[in-house]
């Protein structure tokens, strides 16, 4: 073959474009960026700030109170709310506090204290995170769980404490004592009785990069779309029971709208030295290759951009400046994430 | 004013350090370079393994976390490359927790996290690993009861200025790099970027001062990187006291 070819010598070595990027995925990905110098384009196309459409569908699971699967390109991650009932007393903490705090409202839009240490201690909020078999080829089924879903889980579960996402008040069951004439009317104070306890599982269908935006995006999702049956203390079975009237069953009023946007630091070359790209969520390939990620929570909704948490490790590429420049990119991808919400209600 | 620590305690290990401060006790064990298990060898570079143990039970998800971002930010500062196909293993056993720890009501893998850097970096010194750099970690606090943001706080300081609207970690480079960043609570940038400002002073103070020259006036503040070099310099005068005796 190569002797009826004799115009031009051949290069010596190419392979194709998977073989490149197996065995050399540093120079693969910088060689795609480097190509085009006006609009450097990733290997998957994008381009450095651009990030993946976002779909998201709501209540597809018939058993939970609330659900949502959510897809960002390759990355499919399914979650489920159910809530159960804990009775007060076999709650963990002292009763005799809280029937004294029932009452308190909490509609403000800080969660208090009080509530959050409560809603800690009784441990209300219970995220977990699976990774399904063949979701991607790091993932071993059958073995504990890996590094990388518990990460993901104190991360999940230290955002939804921190922003306090979700309503005490919405999660208590109180019983207001009727109303007994020879007595003060005063007297009567509100107790509880009870608590739902929300189990917010999430599984990773497919997992291509950006796991934590994605678990996330689902567990909001799932939440917004929570219809929790109302629960109620019946005086004369002393339990507590449900009522099956669906116009009886209440949503959580959630607080804000924290999103997360997780970003990828690729260092021009691999001794540290030369220029850095900063990519918008990234794949899983992007994932492998790049040391240093950063990773910010921006909420919106109360008209100014707050900052919720800010996630940075791996490396010293970005700097202060950066970071600031990350925290505009979060709040464009917020009003990404609440048109797409907005549009579920 | 700086943290206490002892280097080089432990006789089994490679090197060591224990290392004290604000109540938090910490020791560190890194053995390597060691041989590294066929799943975890890389061909160019080492493997960096980073246990944390608590001070009770056994380790959760939450260590498993405080485990990865060390393991990342270890990872950018040590020389991989001129060790390949071998492990580098830290252990960090907390020894005691400061009182009152529980009830400040904040994340406490972010209160911990510095310390258990700091510790990680002075037992990889004690071991003589190949650093590119060296790494100093703070723990910021911002509150509304307190006027300025508080500096690496101790367990009693938070108590007292309960609520705590943010809570930050930094770890900046010699090079005075932003190596690691944690932030929690709700802030602006402004107040974020006033928080950065504080702990890139105390983490890389110019000119190489001594511990007793980097001290405010209050004696509050810290200086990290002067603190490190003096640890540093008592290790090394140790090490040749050989040459110096008469």
């Amino acid at each position: 073959m190569a002797t009826a070819t004799p115009a031009k010598p051949t290069p010596t070595l190419s392979f194709p474009r998977p073989i490149f990027a197996a065995l050399s995925p540093h120079p693969f990905l910088q060689a795609h960026l480097t190509s085009t110098p006006n609009t450097p384009l990733r290997a998957n196309g994008r381009t450095a700030q651009e990030t993946r459409p976002i779909g998201v569908n709501t209540d597809a699971l018939t058993h939970s109170h609330g659900s949502a699967v959510v897809r960002m390109g390759n990355t499919v991650a399914v979650c489920g709310v159910r809530g159960e009932i804990l009775r007060a007393e076999d709650a963990a903490s002292s009763s005799g506090s809280l029937s004294s705090t029932a009452d308190s409202s909490d509609d403000d839009d800080e969660g208090g204290e009080e509530e959050q240490n409560e809603m800690e201690q009784l441990r209300l909020l219970v995220p977990n995170i699976e990774l399904s078999t063949g979701s991607t080829p790091a993932h071993i089924p059958g073995s504990a769980p890996s590094t990388l879903a518990q990460t993901l889980v104190t991360r999940l579960r230290a955002l939804l404490l921190s922003t306090h996402l979700v309503r005490l008040s919405d999660l208590r069951i109180a019983y207001t004592p009727p109303a007994n004439p020879d007595e003060d009317a005063e007297a009567q104070e509100v107790q509880v009785k009870g608590y739902w306890v929300l189990y917010i599982d999430t599984m990773f269908l497919a997992l291509d990069g950006s796991a934590f935006d994605c678990a996330w995006l689902a567990m909001l999702a799932a939440l917004r779309a929570t219809l929790l049956p109302h629960a109620f203390w019946d005086e004369e079975l002393e339990t507590i029971l449900c009522s099956d009237e669906p116009e009886k069953a209440a949503r959580l009023r959630l607080r804000g709208l924290p999103v997360p946007s997780s970003f990828a630091v690729f260092e021009g070359s691999e001794d540290g030295e030369g220029v850095e790209w900063v990519l918008s969520d990234p794949d899983a390939f992007e994932d492998s290759v790049c040391r240093e990620s950063v990773c910010v929570v921006v909420d919106g909704s109360q008209g100014k951009g707050l900052v919720r948490r800010v996630e940075k490790s791996g490396g010293g590429l970005v700097d202060r400046e950066n970071i600031k420049v990350l925290f505009k990119k979060g709040m464009q991808r917020w009003k990404e994430w609440e048109k797409v919400l907005e549009e579920r209600k | 004013m700086g943290p206490e620590t002892i280097l080089s305690h432990l006789h089994r290990a490679d090197g060591s350090a224990t290392y004290t401060y604000n109540g938090y006790s910490i020791i560190g064990s890194v053995n390597g370079p060691i041989e590294v298990p066929r799943r975890d060898e890389h061909a160019e570079e080492a493997t960096i393994e980073v246990n944390v143990r608590p001070a009770v039970g056994v380790g959760s998800p939450k260590e498993r976390h405080l485990e990865t971002l060390l393991h990342n930010t270890l990872r950018s500062i040590t020389l991989i490359r001129s060790i390949p196909r071998t492990l580098v293993q830290i252990t960090l056993q907390i020894r005691s927790l400061p009182e009152g720890e529980a009830a400040v009501g904040v994340n406490s893998s972010l209160t911990l996290l510095p310390h258990l850097l700091n510790t990680a970096v002075l037992a990889l010194l004690s071991t003589s690993v190949p650093l590119a750099t060296i790494a100093t970690s703070v723990l910021v606090a911002v509150s509304p009861k307190a006027p300025t943001p508080l500096l690496s706080p101790t367990a009693t300081e938070l108590l007292r200025v309960k609520p705590i609207r943010s809570i930050h970690v930094f770890a900046f480079s010699g090079e005075r790099k932003l190596l690691l960043n944690e932030s929690d609570g709700a802030f602006s940038v402004n107040e974020w970027d006033e928080a950065c400002e504080m702990a890139e002073e105390v983490c890389c103070k110019e000119g190489g001062v001594g511990l007793g020259e980097g001290m405010d006036v209050d004696g509050q503040q810290i200086n990290m990187e002067g603190w490190l070099r003096d640890v540093v310099r008592r290790k090394v005068e140790l090490e040749q006291r050989w040459r110096t005796a008469d």
